[in-house]
């Protein structure tokens, strides 16, 4: 029961978390790939996959309004197959997305710091938020939107870029895109950890405000991931493809960083905390799969997290191991389980719903006869 | 009987993160900033296959004294090279405030831009280090020591960021530099610095522009200068100069943008400009006889600039980017540049 309050979040918490899955791994090295494979249209691919993954986060809410995958009435087994997917999904994206997090912190706050120290710092603080539950880690997404929408409003004021759209034309559909789609194909398909909250109607708000905030969320879910994409190719063009990091590359390129020399910290703080909050959750869905095996104890997460460590910093230790291995067979296994497990539990869903409205009409069926027996009995 | 809490969960978490937090520079020997050269401006060049890296440092004093120092070594690795610099300037060499750097033109011309991959893929230099061409060597407009007392590379990084949108010279990052690499024609410009000297007065003249492809080069005059950024800025800021029935005349810039359509065998340049009369007009010139003269002034410039890159082969309006944009494969002809001709069309409004 505990359980189930400790994953309890908001219909506007879960919009939230829904971005941030969605975005934050996408706008830091993939444009620079994406670009090196399928040049300037590859925006196209992006638009694409979001737009997938949009849709798909929509059958992940209806289930999720029924409850948390582990907590619905389906069979142990069925949950256990899911749970055992899931866990290797969120490994996988765990290490091989969350080292990309790594480089970025090492170069981007530090002068090249070693992984393992900020591997050690973020294992900890996320596992610690992970450990709490989805409503802590829904209540922090909530805490940081403010430095994102601070970010965001530092950017759209002091913004100087010198945008180009002849670097756009000319719009060409091309195989080299189905080639970009099917390589980076690990930077897409964030979905079963929201497998894990069970979402509440918020008390507050009606259908209609729910509504507006679903557009506004999948708004700047193509704001950010498809937007930033187009403002990076007008800005860079082809050359897109030497510059790593594209979502401080664009926002750094603002008046007071022209006048001052460095004020790039908004933006390198907003990705932080995107990133603890998509790492968290990611070893959160961990954590949560771990526990349906060995039960609620507090060392199965910290086994997690030792074991996420200990492949960050000993297994790969750099951004080419990682950019090898995201793009490497995995990526075909990681994107089978994520719709597998959606598609899967939407299935056994919706037979449990229907299985549990026949025993409703049963149980129906069954009272009146029950009552008039009883009934006839007390005549007689 | 229930033993009293020593210490909260939540607090001690707290703190064992704070005082990680605080020795983690320990662990990983950060530098401090004190142990750091922030280098404030910088040159390379190329010496018989070998690279020649000139940095420059400011040093205070207590008594507030700045002092501009340059530190030069040369190699045939930048990675080896920024090693040796900082052991001769005593402290690891940090380029991420870098205003500027200034290149050599064996550099620009022979490299086949490894230096400049090295900085970008690093991520050594920031994103809003400017990039100048030196008619000189680098190092001797690096360190030049200016009659103001600062030093040329200093001076330099803070002039340009200031004319970004005036007509002359086009200051350009490091990233445009990359940018206009990649296009068709590889053609990039940039500011072309040279040290003058006039009695004992030492100054620098950035009027000039190097236009090069990474192997051909050519160096704009003064007005071609205006032309390029005439076409290729979008400009706030400048002033034009004209002469009428020998009198001079004077506007200012106001707004000025182009547009340029390509066609198999014509450029067509379109110039829209807003000017202001109110910086100096003599007296009896007419408005529109002014407009007329300035009209063909710009046209002048435009075409200057445009044929002295046409002979040297370097496509400076990037018309074959612009031709692959339209969807036309013509720009892939060998004589596509060579054939082409530039019609300017200039619009101008007085405010």
């Amino acid at each position: 029961m505990e359980n189930i309050q400790k994953n309890k979040i908001y219909e506007e918490q879960f919009l939230l978390l829904a971005f941030i899955s969605i975005v934050t791994f996408k706008i830091v090295m993939l444009p620079q790939y994406l670009i090196s494979t399928a040049s300037n249209n590859s925006y196209m691919v992006m638009f694409f996959m979001v737009a997938i993954e949009v849709m798909m986060l929509t059958v992940v809410f209806g289930i999720v309004k029924n409850g948390s995958i582990l907590e619905q009435n389906i069979p142990k087994w069925l949950k256990g197959a899911l749970a055992i997917l899931v866990f290797l999904s969120s490994i996988i994206k765990c290490t091989v997305r969350g080292s990309e997090g790594i480089a970025y912190i090492s170069t981007s706050l530090y002068a090249n710091v070693s992984w393992t120290f900020i591997t050690l710092a973020l294992v900890i603080t996320c596992i610690y938020i992970a450990e709490q539950g989805g409503k802590v880690l829904a209540r922090s997404a909530q805490i940081f939107f403010w430095v994102i929408a601070f970010a965001v409003a530092f950017f759209m004021i002091f913004s100087q870029i010198n945008l180009d759209p002849l670097n756009l034309m000319p719009f060409k559909i091309s195989g080299e895109l189905a080639i970009a789609g099917d390589k980076y194909l690990m930077w897409f398909g964030d979905f079963t950890p929201l497998l894990f909250v069970t979402v509440v109607p918020s008390k507050n708000h009606g259908k209609k405000r729910l509504a507006i905030w679903t557009a506004l969320a999948v708004l700047c879910v193509f704001l950010f991931s498809v937007g930033l994409m187009l403002i990076f190719i007008c800005t860079f063009g082809n050359a897109g493809e030497l510059m790593g990091n594209a979502f401080l590359n664009v926002s750094s390129l603002n008046k007071i960083f022209f006048m001052i020399g460095s004020a790039d910290l908004p933006t390198v703080l907003s990705w932080l905390v995107m990133y603890v909050v998509k790492f968290s959750l990611l070893l959160y869905a961990m954590i949560s799969c771990a526990k349906f095996f060995f039960g609620d104890k507090m060392i199965i997460s910290l086994i997690c997290g030792i074991i996420v460590y200990c492949i960050i910093c000993f297994g790969i230790g750099n951004l080419n191991t990682n950019y090898i291995l995201a793009t490497s067979w995995l990526r075909y296994l990681i994107i089978s389980i994520e719709f597998a497990v959606i598609i899967a539990a939407y299935i056994a869903m919706r037979v449990s719903q229907s299985k549990k409205q026949q025993n409703a009409q049963s149980d129906n069926l069954a009272q009146p006869n029950a009552n008039q027996t009883d009934m006839t009995q007390g005549e007689i | 009987m229930k033993k009293p809490k020593v210490v909260n969960k939540k607090w001690l978490v707290i703190v064992i993160i704070i005082v990680f937090l605080m020795v983690f520079s320990l662990l990983e020997e950060q530098k401090n900033v004190s142990a750091r050269s922030i280098v404030l401006a910088m040159s390379v060049d190329l010496i018989d296959d070998e690279y020649e890296v000139g940095i420059q440092l400011l040093r205070t004093d207590l008594k507030d004294k700045q002092e501009f120092i340059t530190y030069s070594t040369t190699g045939a690795h930048l990675t080896e090279i920024l090693e040796k610099l900082s052991h001769d300037s005593g402290g690891s060499v940090s380029l991420c405030h870098t205003m500027v750097l200034i290149l050599g033109q064996e550099l620009l011309t022979k490299d086949q831009d490894r230096a400049m991959r090295f900085f970008i893929e690093n991520e050594e230099l920031c994103n809003n280090t400017m990039i100048v061409a030196s008619k000189d060597s680098p190092l001797e407009t690096l360190s030049v020591k200016l009659s103001n007392g600062q030093g040329g590379g200093y001076y330099l990084g803070g002039m340009l960021r200031n004319i970004v949108t005036d007509l002359g010279v086009i200051p350009i990052t490091i990233k445009d530099y990359i940018k206009n690499r990649y296009r068709i024609g590889n053609c990039v410009y940039l500011p072309c610095v040279s040290v003058e000297k006039t009695g004992e007065t030492t100054f620098l003249s950035v009027k000039e522009s190097f236009i090069t492809d990474g192997f051909n080069y050519s160096i704009l005059s003064e007005s071609a200068t205006k032309g390029l950024s005439l076409v290729l800025n979008k400009l706030k800021s400048g002033e034009l100069s004209y002469m009428l029935d020998n009198k001079m005349g004077q506007v200012d810039i106001v707004k000025s943008s182009a547009d340029i359509k390509v066609e198999p065998d014509t450029a067509n340049v379109k110039i829209k400009a807003k000017l202001n009369d109110r910086a100096y007009v003599p007296e009896n010139i007419d408005e529109e006889r002014s407009v007329e003269v300035l009209q063909k002034n710009i046209k002048v410039y435009v075409e200057e600039c445009f044929s002295a890159c046409q002979e040297k082969g370097l496509d400076i309006f990037y018309l074959g980017q612009r031709a692959y944009a339209q969807g036309e494969d013509f720009y892939q002809q060998n004589d596509f540049l060579k054939n082409m001709k530039l019609k300017v069309e200039v619009n101008i409004t007085m405010k």
